[in-house]
């Protein structure tokens, strides 16, 4: 097992190495030039090209993106070239908000998921069934963002249950309840699509492992259900489940940044968006390394799960 | 919602126990804005979304009077000067400083402050100096010559020219000439300022958290009129949805750049609306002389024609706009409302373009940036030119590559593209259409060159006289559309909307606004 983790580890540094030359090499490419951006349309060549030299943009492209390297390395991550803040402790904070959002969308897609799918799947045709294909089908095809304003519309503006935007209330200091107030509609609009993701995924592989001819051997001998569903059905079902549902994760940081925009939750999406119009290069790296490197290493829980769960991939 | 209201109401209720009744503060105003503010320092910031912020904190020697609205332009009074005098060449300014002011670190405001200012966003000779300011402030920089203490409260500062418009510029240009306590950059240095904002202002800086507020408070200690509002939290809300659902919701109680659709529902919702008629700025496309059909004149005049602004206004404004046949700003004193020039007139334009050899159409490049909501009029534009059988490609970029590209002025292949720009000061006229305008060093990005023109613009900043002064410009502004050098389109009239508990508001001629006169019910 910890040579299985060992090798998994390290293939993340490539991973990251090859994200932040591909982030680096993009950001170059495309117009657009800071200097102009940080002085403004009126500032003369002399003051741009002083800039340009100043922040070491004049610079062989290799050359920055090896000092860059070698800030990073060393931790730092320098200072946002359009707001003049230290990098990490613009991006630490912004990184925290977004998880909290995307956690609380994942927990609510996993409960909703998993319980409705295997419900669904043990009563395979019946009403509760067919319906829920059609909600999964709707929801899993429903654009977050349009969902987020109906949402918003609905238990925001008409019955005034819950706040529309941010993550606390500005007035006043609430504490963790208005944290969790302000929580609810964007982790509902997040979680839907991947609910419904996962609803399917854990209806269909339940229904596969009911069918399998251990489990009717199992049944004929009379073993009790609940006995059967957890010993024989749902651990064999779960490989699957467990991989769709750390994909979903992936998508969920995806959706996050969208719906963050919708309900001005203070994420990564805004800073994103701005870094990116503002050609702010370190923060631009920064954020786009965090959400790879969560990527990557949710991917190796979901694989270490998976091998606690079947030995038998540990040698795969 | 209760409980929020429960603390509003405790806090209100502890404020008015402790304050006098002539201090007795309103509450916090909450105000969601389309846009994160750039950096808070005035010396090297543009952008009128960070104005609206920097405006409260920081003054200039001069500043605008924005407690009126119905005045042509912000009137120039007395802010940290108590006044000034200009030699009769038009060459040296003498200001007389404002006793007893102090910066709300506590440090006092006098000569030695503001010489301070200048050498740090100007003199390049001192360690106080600041390359980005001066980039920032180059409009009014460069015309400083020399800046003396005479006493500790009278500064002299020589002007390499005269030029009547140079207070004014000061405050418009892309960075402002506002004082900042000279303390503060000791202590945080040049670039610190951007987090430690430290003017004399009515309202103090508290605190930032990027992308998600600024807070501001009342300065207790101001000199002049307190403000009357206790906080100011400002929000960066970029979803237009999301501020008007913020809005009606009660979590913020002004909203800037609400959605054109659904200003009536909300006033019909019991909320406010707020507009100016003088704003000053107008949207305008510049032509591209370098472009082989632009350079035709009767294709210029076919454009203009062809496009029915009155249209624009009325069903993409919802008549929060006003069709623009002139380039002068309404919000200056040169502005004349009855100006005319091209009407539309779609049969007009075809007749000149088949004159001009496009019986059989033509094709033109329209470069415009993909942001806010201006692409809906660009497409209308399309819609209009394409009428008269001119087939437009519009080119959008998104906006930093948008910018460079319009300030580095339009290549051959380009026939158009746009912007929404200007200033209280009809000077700005300058900087968009002068010969020496031209990229780089200016941003004239349709290469337009009338010598006619320069020289009257050059008569207009030496011009003393109002009225005088108002003239030259309308004279350049005909000669201007004579050439029909640019098409002006639309004027915003800078839709504001309130909850109905803000009390105070004036949106006057500029892009930001005086909230120490504000309150909340």
């Amino acid at each position: 097992m910890g040579r299985f983790l060992g090798h998994r580890l390290l293939g993340v540094l490539p991973v990251m190495f090859g994200v932040s030359v591909i982030i680096f090499i993009l950001m170059h490419l495309a117009p657009g030039d800071v200097a102009t951006v940080l002085l403004g349309p009126q500032a003369t060549e002399v003051a741009k090209t002083e800039l340009r030299h100043a922040l070491g943009l004049d610079q062989p492209l290799p050359l920055q993106y090896g000092k860059w390297l070698l800030r990073t390395v060393t931790g730092d991550f320098g200072t946002s070239i359009a707001t003049q803040l230290n990098v990490a402790a613009l991006v630490l904070p912004r990184f925290l908000n977004t998880l909290v959002l995307t956690v609380a969308s994942l927990l609510l897609a996993i409960v909703i998921g998993y319980s409705v799918g295997l419900f669904a799947a043990l009563r395979a045709r019946s009403v509760f069934d067919r319906v829920t294909i059609t909600v999964t089908l709707l929801a899993g095809s429903t654009p977050p963002f349009w969902l987020g304003l109906i949402l918003v519309l609905l238990f925001a503006i008409r019955l005034r249950w819950l706040p529309v935007s941010g993550m606390v209330d500005m007035a006043g200091d609430g504490g963790a309840l208005d944290v969790l107030r302000h929580l609810v509609l964007p982790a509902v609009t997040t979680a839907l699509g991947p609910a419904a993701i996962i609803t399917r995924m854990v209806r269909s592989s339940i229904r596969e492992a009911l069918d399998r001819p251990h489990v009717r051997v199992a049944r004929a001998k009379g073993l009790k259900r609940g006995a059967l569903l957890r010993r024989h059905v749902i651990l064999n079902a779960l490989p699957p489940i467990i991989t769709i549902t750390g994909l979903q994760l992936g998508y969920l940081l995806g959706g996050a940044l969208l719906t963050e925009v919708v309900f001005a939750w203070p994420g990564l999406g805004a800073l994103l968006y701005d870094s990116i119009t503002a050609r702010d290069m370190p923060v631009v790296q920064a954020t786009t390394l965090l959400i790879a490197l969560s990527f990557v290493l949710v991917n190796i829980a979901v694989d270490v799960i998976n091998v606690l769960l079947d030995p038998r991939l540990r040698e795969a | 919602m209760a409980l929020r209201a429960g603390l509003l109401a405790a806090s209100a209720l502890a404020i008015a126990a402790t304050l006098p009744v002539s201090a007795r503060a309103a509450g916090t105003l909450i105000w969601g804005m389309p846009a994160e503010t750039d950096i808070l320092d005035p010396h090297a910031t543009g952008g009128w979304s960070t104005y609206q912020v920097t405006y409260q904190i920081f003054e200039g020697l001069a500043k605008e009077d924005l407690t009126k609205a119905d005045v042509a332009s912000p009137p120039l009074v007395p802010g940290l000067a108590t006044s000034w005098d200009i030699s009769p060449d038009g060459t040296v300014y003498t200001f007389k400083l404002r006793p007893g002011v102090k910066f709300h670190d506590g440090t006092a405001f006098d000569a030695a402050a503001v010489k301070f200012n200048f050498e740090r966003f100007w003199d390049e000779s001192s360690p106080n100096f600041y390359k980005k300011a001066k980039a920032f402030v180059i409009a009014y920089t460069k015309w400083i010559k020399a800046v003396e203490i005479v006493d500790p409260m009278t500064v002299k500062v020589t002007l390499k020219a005269a030029n009547y418009q140079w207070l004014r510029q000061g405050l418009q240009s892309y960075g402002q000439p506002l004082m900042v306590s000279p303390e503060a950059v000791k202590k945080y240095g040049n670039d610190g300022i951007a987090l430690h904002p430290i003017g004399t202002g009515p309202f103090r800086f508290v605190q930032r958290d990027q992308g998600v507020k600024t807070v501001i408070e009342r300065n207790p200690d101001y000199w002049g009129t307190p403000a009357k509002l206790d906080r100011i939290i400002i929000r960066p809300l970029q979803d237009p949805a999301t501020r008007v659902n913020a809005l009606e919701n009660g979590e913020v109680q002004i909203i800037s750049t609400p959605p054109w659709d659904e200003i009536q529902r909300l006033v019909d919702a019991g909320f406010k609306l707020s507009t100016s008629p003088n704003v000053p700025y107008i949207n305008f496309i510049h032509l591209n002389f370098k472009n082989p059909a632009i350079a035709d004149i009767r294709v210029r005049k076919a454009i203009n024609m062809a496009i029915d602004r009155e249209g624009i206004a009325k069903e993409i404004y919802r008549s929060t706009g006003r069709a623009e046949y002139g380039m002068l700003s309404p919000g200056t004193d040169a502005y004349d409302p009855k100006f005319a020039s091209y009407k539309y007139d779609p049969d007009g334009a075809k007749k000149l373009l088949a004159e001009a050899g496009f019986a059989n159409g033509l094709k033109l490049t329209f470069e415009l940036a993909q942001y806010g909501t201006g692409e809906i009029v660009e497409t209308w534009i399309q819609r209009d030119l394409k009428k008269v059988g001119i087939d437009v490609e519009l080119k959008k970029y998104e906006w930093i590559t948008y910018m460079g590209k319009w300030a580095g002025g339009m290549g051959p292949d380009v026939a158009m593209n746009t912007i929404g720009w200007g200033m209280s000061t009809p000077a700005w006229i300058d900087i968009v259409s002068r010969c020496d305008s031209a990229p780089p060093g200016g941003i004239n990005s349709g290469w337009y060159c009338n010598k006619e023109v320069d020289k009257l613009l050059d008569a207009a900043i030496l011009e003393r006289d109002t009225a005088k002064m108002k003239d030259i410009y309308q004279k350049a502004n005909r000669l201007i559309m004579d050439d029909a050098a640019f098409v002006p389109t639309i004027d915003d009239l800078q839709p504001i909307v309130l909850s109905p508990k803000v009390k105070g508001f004036v949106n006057p001629p500029e892009d930001w606004f005086d909230l120490s006169i504000v309150s909340l019910d």
